[in-house]
């Protein structure tokens, strides 16, 4: 029950926020940020009930729904789901609570697209009927579009018709592999498509529908062009959760349905996956040294940091004594918490270029230059989170990227030494534009009048800097939470 | 023919007993005439629910010498119509234009015609029913008597027309050379041959029942008499006489002709097939809202054939669930235009309903509801709509025909995005419009409206109300 709470609190509090208008946009941003509180709360709760010792599905939820289609409401939360949950609950009172700094125009309707969001992404990691899961899977992107058509920047509708259009024919191909594997099995029950015994060739034909609708919400080069374009156009928030969360589901596709149905048909595939993983790593780095746009470099960025989450979900697949249970939970693990802790620095590193946005409504690096003198505080966080970004010890960006790379060592060296170039390629890109902006001399009258943080934005930065130092420092209770889920998943794909 | 038998016609007397009571008050007196349209309209279709869902308990009847079959189907269609009809009727505006032209009346007797389709049984009675809502089709299309457009619309409407009745009605006449019946239980025996005089029939038969749904490349009135009709009249005829054509092609091809419907289901997909290319091709250049969702009715018409063309019992049933989900969406977005029309200023373009979000921002986001419903997005009961088809499609192994579907799928959802981008995120200098709607109109809109929403979020009555109204029929190997 506490996780349908988790989907349905935000949701029903998004469609009373709609209802109370723009005129009491003061109450509806106190209802949503203490909703959203709250939210965090009961998922914490969850956390805290969370029996680690067990591998499978935990506050399950079943209800008949379209009983003709066999379609049940079934929801369901296992240790791979459960933190990306969690990274949802808590970005999302950030994202509210930073919006009145960002926002004037219709702040009621914003909040509710957020909340909506909110809702609908728990749906997504907790659905345990594939039908289900489409269900919240589209639905996410009305919220989205709107977000970013509304609220976005001069070239937003542009940007946004492209995201819709892009995730929409992605996902359409996953409907009907989702169609298909319904036929097969007579149930839309994701843990029963995993034993349904399919021929290799059926396999790599599922595997590429699938594949094509996470790998446009991932991205994957070559069909990330649109997210460069959403980020720049979108508000801060909405950077936000499309950076930290959106993408994520792509990640989760992955690990909740193509490795375990598909095993086969990935084994075939890793190849693929990997080089094109690799691309992301390594061509995307570059080209997101090129960028004069903020925004759009941290954009690339975070297409090569999820080429580190299908790196991971992929590189076991080629190791020579292929499929070993080691490398493989390795792997995996790291794909996870590389997608945790990529959520929590892309979320830091949007909210901080939102914090110079506000103040001189340019994204350029040319128009920055010495922020430092000025915004003191604010100019430690962010090199904070830049170094985390660039994969600093003690940062959570490390023991993601770490955990890839030596478990694509076990595989095969030289996969992992050209991965590796990430540690330079991430360093170069993401520290070049500190330089320009934080430091150096100041370019702009502007910059001499800046005010440094104010409340909100210091204990929202603040709070995202302490859990992407916590997670750098101590990892273990992640692991430990996703342990017995990775290991159980580990076991369908070998098949055993 | 026994008294007993009026009990099953009993909504069609009604229906024709109002008509003659709307003739009588409007010839009499001046001042009821804004209102009695609307009020005993809406009376008469009350009751005829009420009598449907009586009926629908009786077991199946043909009355009449067989020329009319009261079954599942018949009831399950009529109570449709009726429900849609009442949807139209409340959200009529009562202004003088509306009442000098009768234009309740004419839907009666289209009402009328769709429900003899519904229950026909023979082909004469077929044509009877056909020809009762076309022509009151096209009096519909005509009556902004001083509006050019309309005029040549419904001209040009009526010319098509009537060469799709006379084509129809050489298939009927072959048909009756071939087997000197017009029966249609005669038909579904299992040994009827397919020569290539019945092929020849069947394909004029199939070209009147693409002109009534309006599919490609019978398709040419459907923009035009949407645009030249006022939008409660659009809302009518882009409903209601599709019930009819579903009636249509359900009791002429896939319960009598079943046994040679290898050779119509291919000529039904390529029409379905066409309709969804070109309609959802066409739509996106429109800047017409109108004539936008005439261009997006034929592409949903294209599913509703696709799904006809699987040949299946459960490719029937999908079919009609299309159906109800398009009249629904459509009904949705006709009278968003409707309600926000007033006398001086109707909705006509794109750039009319800019900034919408500002001004009305209720129907801004029933508009909303709509337009991802038609675009296939989930929770709204469109997804589920193309769900089912792509469902049944891949289960008949049609894999080529479900991906060209969804593809065009994603096409159409560009136009139906700019709906809402225009609605959302385009800024206007025009002033606030003043809508000229009553309370009666905006409630209408407010629950069909969140009927999208509250039927995506639990489809399954409106699945097995389908289920329920589509018997099995035989299927020969």
């Amino acid at each position: 029950m506490i996780i349908e709470q988790i989907i349905w609190l935000p949701i029903l509090t998004a469609l009373i926020i709609v209802a109370l208008g723009e005129k009491r946009s003061e109450l509806s941003y106190k209802i949503s940020l203490f909703v959203s509180l709250l939210v965090f709360g009961l998922s914490v709760y969850v956390l805290y009930l969370f029996d680690t010792t067990t591998s499978g599905f935990q506050f399950v939820l079943k209800a008949q729904w379209i009983e003709r289609f066999n379609i049940n409401y079934h929801l369901g939360i296992d240790g791979i789901s459960l933190p990306l949950i969690l990274l949802t609950t808590f970005l999302t009172p950030i994202v509210i609570y930073t919006a009145k700094t960002t926002l004037k125009n219709k702040l009621h309707q914003y909040l509710a697209s957020f909340l909506l969001l909110e809702g609908l992404m728990v749906g997504v990691f907790s659905a345990m009927d594939a039908f289900l899961f489409y269900v919240f899977w589209e639905a996410m992107l009305i919220p989205m579009f709107l977000i970013i058509g509304v609220w976005g920047g001069k070239n937003r509708i542009y940007a946004t018709v492209k995201f819709f259009l892009y995730t929409f024919l992605g996902s359409v191909f996953m409907l009907i592999a989702i169609i298909y594997l319904y036929l097969q099995s007579g149930s839309y029950l994701i843990t029963d498509f995993y034993y349904l015994p399919l021929q290799i060739n059926q396999q790599i034909v599922i595997f590429l529908a699938f594949l094509f609708a996470f790998a446009v919400k991932i991205p994957m080069w070559p069909v990330h062009t649109w997210l460069p374009d959403a980020h720049v156009e979108a508000p801060t928030g909405g950077s936000v959760i499309l950076a930290a969360v959106l993408l994520k589901m792509g990640g989760y596709g992955l690990l909740r349905f193509s490795l375990p149905i598909l095993p086969e048909g990935s084994m075939m595939l890793a190849p693929l996956m990997i080089a094109l993983s690799l691309i992301a790593i390594i061509y995307i780095g570059l080209v997101a040294i090129a960028q004069t746009d903020m925004k759009k470099l941290i954009a690339y960025s975070s297409i090569s940091h999820m080429g580190f989450v299908t790196l991971g979900c992929f590189i076991f697949f080629i190791e020579d004594n292929a499929l070993n249970p080691e490398t493989m939970n390795l792997a995996i693990n790291g794909a996870m918490i590389q997608m945790i802790s990529h959520g929590l620095i892309s979320a830091a590193l949007f909210l901080s270029i939102g914090v110079m946005y506000d103040r001189l409504h340019t994204r350029e690096i040319n128009d920055y230059g010495g922020i430092v003198t000025t915004m003191p505080k604010f100019a430690t966080l962010m090199v904070f989170f830049a170094l985390a970004n660039a994969a600093l010890p003690g940062t959570s960006g490390f023991v993601g990227e770490l955990t890839v790379i030596l478990a694509t060592f076990k595989a095969n060296g030289f996969i992992a030494s050209l991965s590796a170039l990430t540690l330079i390629i991430g360093a170069a890109y993401t520290l070049w534009m500190i330089k320009r902006v934080i430091f150096g001399p100041v370019k702009n009258e502007k910059i001499n009048q800046l005010n440094d943080m104010n409340k909100i934005e210091s204990i929202s930065l603040g709070l995202l800097a302490l859990s992407i130092l916590i997670l750098g420092v101590w990892p273990k209770p992640l692991i430990d939470l996703m342990n017995e889920s990775i290991n159980l998943l580990t076991l369908f794909i070998t098949g055993t | 023919m026994s008294i007993n038998e009026l009990y099953f016609i009993l909504p069609e007397l009604i229906i024709a007993s109002c008509i003659c009571l709307l003739i009588l008050i409007n010839s009499l007196t001046k001042q009821l005439r804004q209102y009695s349209g609307v009020l005993i309209g809406s009376a008469a279709m009350m009751a005829c629910i009420i009598v449907s869902l009586m009926l629908s308990s009786e077991d199946s009847v043909d009355i009449f010498n067989n020329h009319f079959r009261v079954d599942n189907l018949a009831t399950g269609l009529k109570l449709v119509t009726f429900i849609t009809t009442l949807i139209v009727i409340l959200g009529t505006n009562t202004d003088k234009l509306n009442a000098d032209s009768e234009i309740i009346l004419i839907e009666l007797f289209a009402v009328l015609g769709v429900l003899i389709l519904c229950s026909a049984n023979n082909l004469l009675t077929l044509y009877l029913g056909l020809e009762t809502l076309t022509l009151s089709m096209y009096g519909l299309v005509a009556s902004k008597r001083s509006s050019e457009i309309a005029t040549e619309s419904a001209m040009k409407f009526f010319i098509q027309g009537a060469i799709a009745s006379a084509i129809f009605l050489y298939g009927t006449s072959l048909i009756y050379g071939l087997y000197q019946t017009l029966s249609l239980t005669i038909f579904s025996n299992p040994d009827i041959n397919n020569s290539i005089e019945l092929q020849l029939a069947l394909a004029f038969i199939i070209c009147g029942i693409a002109f009534k749904f309006g599919a490609f490349p019978f398709h040419s009135w459907v923009p035009d008499s949407y645009q030249g009709s006022s939008n409660s009249v659009a809302l009518f005829i882009s409903t209601v006489p599709k019930i009819g054509a579903f009636a249509l092609i359900y009791r002429l091809l896939i319960t009598s002709f079943i046994a040679v419907s290898d050779f119509w289901t291919i000529l039904i997909l390529v029409l379905g097939l066409m309709s969804l290319i070109f309609g959802n091709l066409v739509a996106i250049s429109q800047s017409n809202l109108k004539r936008l969702l005439g261009y997006s009715a034929i592409g949903h018409m294209g599913f509703v054939l696709i799904a006809i063309s699987i040949g299946s019992l459960e490719g029937v049933q999908a079919a009609l669930f299309y159906l109800l989900i398009y009249i629904l969406m459509t009904s949705v977005a006709f009278m968003c235009l409707e309600v926000l029309s007033s006398k001086n200023r109707s909705i006509v373009t794109l750039s009319d309903i800019k900034d919408l979000n500002s001004s009305h921002p209720w129907i801004a986001l029933i508009m909303l509801f709509s337009m991802f419903s038609m675009v296939g997005i989930p929770p709204f009961i469109g997804f589920y709509a193309k769900w089912i088809v792509l469902s049944e499609l891949l289960n008949a192994g049609m894999l080529s025909v479900s991906i060209t579907a969804i593809i065009m799928s994603v096409i159409a959802a560009f136009y139906y995005l700019r709906v809402v981008w225009y609605m959302y995120f385009e800024k206007t200098e025009l002033p606030v419009m003043k809508k000229g709607s009553t309370l009666i109109q905006k409630s209408t809109l407010s629950i069909i409206g969140v009927m999208i929403l509250l039927m995506g979020l639990y489809p399954s009555p409106i699945i097995d109300f389908c289920k329920s109204i589509i018997s099995p029929f035989i299927l020969i190997d």
